[in-house]
């Protein structure tokens, strides 16, 4: 460069591009990015999260308003989608690429490119001398094959020979660096044209995978077109078994499957762990619960027939779940002044008494001899869910107590009808989870990658190691040279070795003359 | 001899549990003996200690496996104990077998002791019992046991070594201020090979030199052998989290429909990994190596306590259960 006036002059926009491009490229840009990263995730494991539990990230809002309001402006309750975090992933990406191009350019060169012949042996750190009986070339020849078997690449010279060994530790670093942009690949590809649904399905029922049958339980992917498969899902029976603990041990539904046309495609079990798998839609076991059979008539007139499924409240601190009562809703629209019905089930008649003497629920886990209890209010349904039931504009009506297989009486309806409640069945229903990821397999096969990359990337390193031969009296006088670009005193010891048996293949030392110069 | 009743074997091995750590105790008061006086009696007489303590608490372990009729990791209680009986082990195969240095057994028993301490006073306890059904899995034991390998050696090389490296460091700092010389430069990796000395030999923990002021120096192995074997560990165990952290997903996909969700341990486990993976990456570094990449590395062991403990313990998550 012959510019030597080294004016700090304005840049101009391709400098400054080229500075910026540097600056990303630097590892010190990487690290500090990598440590953003996990400062980001701290915050998102700290703070509850609206994806992972909504209700805690709304009670925390409650409970602490300046704090809470100044969180969700900047994100924190959705850390792992705010923009920043989006923003520092993409810097690392582009930054990560930034870095791997030259690399992989240098590293292709590295690879067709064959080892260079050296100029001065003795100046390197490894070099040692010695005199075998063999012939230059011969010699030359011997060495090439003991490298070759060594598995180091050998280029050879008149009388020299140049190897090396080890690439694969660059190699390694790059693909498992690369293998990360293959997970954000499958990542984006997998979530952006997949689903996650949730859907309870009562024994006996059959469901459709339909946008309409989800009821709202479902979150899709940015690019998905709508193209739910239209499998047929048919929950045969569910079965949950428990130890005498009380600990569950195994949750099972037998489902039915059938294709968009209602051909069948067999049975198949579906348990923890354990997923159904089906026109590229996976079935997991997410939940479970009861569902009476609830059959209502004014007269003869059927005004409700069908299960209905019952859920708990999320249960306070240090309650068990399964403790909590079993709760569930019925509505009757049709009569005037409406009518709405707040259920409890009852696993016997025992739990139900203990319950009403000291306030302790009895887990249901099975059902002896259940009954429903009944509390009817009248007025105007106002609330839109099909379990909610806002009872603040309704007054109180009637109560009863249905045991299974009983019907019983629960009031006249205002025209001269008497309203009875029959229990005939009780059912389960199971929740399943039903999602599709079309990534999951580029995302398994990156992390495969990472793992078969790290191993040569961090135990193995690149060495180099010359051969010249040369006439010295009657004898031949073999020096060797070498480099290693890491592990250096591991090296040492290798190399030591590798003379000697270079040595040994060259012939016997014709002339003992044990000048090695060792390390330098 | 009748066979032992399952009540018989959790007996035994909450018994040889306490007895373990007593034993780490004695051992680490030999070591902490040889490492003051180098007394080679006292070296070897803790290293046998140790090696009884191990034997015990490996007792310990079969017979919990026995009394439970599973893997013993299945909950807090038992990660300690294999975690606390990894990190005594990893110290044996890695310091005193490759690297042939016998002065540090204290600091791993310390550890090791910490732990089981832990565990036995904040009542990890829980009887031998089967498991819940979404963590009886074929991955999930993959998952656990390789996240337990993984933390052992993160605990002994990102923890009491790097520990160790920085006190060290500081030492040979000090020294060489007070010699008027210029510091020994701290290279950590393999730039320099003046402070890259060749594997360790016989002879090597004895106390290196006298300072002018006629101070035993060196009680501690130079701080270049300190940092290698800290580093040549965690780079064992930073693929094995890297798996532990793959199965884990794997899991994940199998039993809740994604592999990722940033759950709390998730998102643990995730820091941790990306620290570990700093630290490799600063110790490339210019500017980055020697005491700043043993921060890091430091930094990963707090990381790591977090993941285990105090996700575990204080934060809602997924895996609450672990518990």
């Amino acid at each position: 460069m012959s510019t030597s006036a080294p004016v700090r002059a304005r840049m101009t926009p391709r400098q400054s591009l080229a500075l910026v491009w540097r600056t990303l490229r630097s590892m010190r840009t990487a690290l500090i990015l990598l440590f953003l990263l996990a400062m980001a995730s701290v915050v998102g494991s700290l703070i509850p999260q609206i994806p992972n539990s909504p209700e805690r990230a709304a009670s925390y809002q409650v409970e602490h308003p300046f704090w809470g309001g100044f969180f969700r402006r900047a994100g924190f309750f959705d850390v792992f989608g705010s923009w920043w975090f989006a923003l520092i992933a993409t810097l690392l990406f582009v930054s990560l690429v930034a870095c791997l191009l030259p690399r992989t350019r240098a590293h292709l060169r590295t690879i067709r490119q064959p080892p260079v012949q050296a100029r001065e042996l003795d100046a390197f750190p490894q070099y040692a001398q010695r005199r075998v009986s063999a012939q230059p070339d011969m010699a030359i020849a011997l060495s090439q094959k003991l490298l070759r078997r060594k598995l180091f690449r050998v280029q050879r010279a008149p009388g020299a020979l140049a190897a090396e060994k080890g690439i694969a530790r660059e190699f390694g670093s790059l693909l498992f660096h690369w293998a990360f942009l293959l997970i954000l690949v499958g990542a984006v590809y997998g979530k952006g044209t997949g689903f996650t649904g949730r859907t309870a399905i009562v024994e006996g029922e059959a469901w459709t995978d339909a946008r309409a049958n989800y009821d709202g339980q479902i979150r899709t992917g940015r690019f998905f077109s709508g193209d739910f498969s239209g499998t047929q899902v048919g929950l045969l029976d569910f079965a949950d078994s428990y130890r005498r603990t009380g600990q569950p041990m195994d949750f099972v539904s037998r489902i039915e499957l059938a294709d968009a046309q209602g051909n069948p495609l067999g049975h198949t079990d579906v348990r923890v762990n354990h997923p159904a798998e089906v026109n590229g839609v996976r079935i997991f076991q997410y939940g479970y619960g009861w569902a009476p059979v609830i059959t209502i008539r004014d007269g003869d007139r059927v005004l409700f027939d069908g299960p209905v499924i019952f859920t708990q409240d999320p249960a306070p601190e240090g309650v068990g779940q399964l403790a909590l009562p079993w709760r569930g809703v019925v509505k009757l629209p049709s009569l005037d002044p409406q009518v709405g019905l707040e259920v409890i089930l009852w696993p016997d008649f025992y739990a139900y008494l203990r319950f009403q003497a000291t306030g302790q629920p009895v887990p249901m886990t099975e059902a002896h001899d259940p009954f429903i209890t009944i509390q009817a209010y009248r007025g105007s349904l106002t609330s839109p869910s099909l379990s909610g039931l806002e009872t603040a504009t309704m007054t109180t009506w009637e109560d009863a107590f249905v045991g299974q297989g009983q019907t019983k009486e629960l009031g006249e309806d205002g025209n001269g009808g008497m309203l009875t409640v029959s229990f005939p069945e009780l059912r389960q229903y199971s929740v399943f989870q039903v999602s599709r990821d079309r990534g999951v397999w580029i995302v398994l096969v990156a992390a495969i990658l990472i793992l078969l990359g790290l191993m040569p990337a961090l135990y193995t390193s690149r060495r180099k190691v010359w051969v010249r031969a040369k006439p010295d009296g009657d004898a031949t006088l073999l020096r060797v040279g070498g480099l290693a670009l890491q592990r250096k005193e591991q090296f040492e010891e290798e190399f030591a070795k590798l003379v000697d048996e270079l040595a040994r293949v060259c012939g016997e030392p014709v002339a003992v003359e044990p000048e090695r110069a060792g390390a330098r | 001899m009748t066979a032992m009743t399952t009540l018989q074997w959790a007996r035994l091995s909450d018994r040889l549990f306490d007895a373990a750590v007593l034993t780490y105790l004695v051992a680490m008061v030999g070591y902490a003996i040889y490492l003051g006086f180098r007394t080679n009696a006292a070296w070897a007489a803790a290293r046998a200690v140790t090696v009884v303590g191990l034997g015990m608490h490996l007792t310990s372990i079969v017979a919990r496996t026995v009394a439970a009729g599973r893997v013993p990791w299945g909950n807090m209680w038992e990660f300690s104990s294999l975690l606390a009986f990894l990190v005594v082990l990893g110290y044996l195969v890695i310091v005193e077998g490759v690297y042939k240095v016998r002065t540090l057994g204290a600091f791993p028993l310390i550890f090791s002791a910490v732990t089981m301490g832990v565990a036995r006073i904040f009542g990890f306890y829980v009887a031998p019992g089967p498991l819940v059904p979404a963590l009886n899995s074929y991955w999930l034991k993959i998952h656990v046991l390789a996240a337990i390998v993984g933390s052992s050696l993160y605990a002994l090389g990102g923890g009491v070594l790097t520990i160790l490296y920085l006190v060290k460091a500081a030492a040979e700092r000090r020294e060489a201020a007070a010699l008027g010389s210029r510091p020994v430069p701290p290279v950590m990796g393999a730039s320099q090979d003046l402070a890259d000395p060749p594997h360790f030999v016989a002879g090597a923990d004895d106390p290196v030199g006298e300072t002018t002021a006629r101070r035993r120096r060196g009680v501690l192995p130079p701080s270049a052998v300190l940092d290698r074997m800290a580093y040549r560990t965690i780079a064992v165990g930073f693929p094995i989290w890297t798996f532990a952290v793959i199965a884990g997903a794997v899991w994940a996909q199998e039993a809740w429909g994604r592999y990722w969700g940033w759950d709390p341990k998730e998102t643990w486990a995730f820091i941790t990994w990306v620290i570990y993976a700093g630290y490799l990456h600063a110790r490339a570094t210019s500017g980055w190596k020697g005491t700043r990449a043993a921060v890091v590395a430091l930094v990963g062991f707090v990381s790591l306590l977090v993941t285990y403990y105090a996700v575990n313990l204080f934060i809602v998550s997924l895996h609450g259960y672990a518990k």
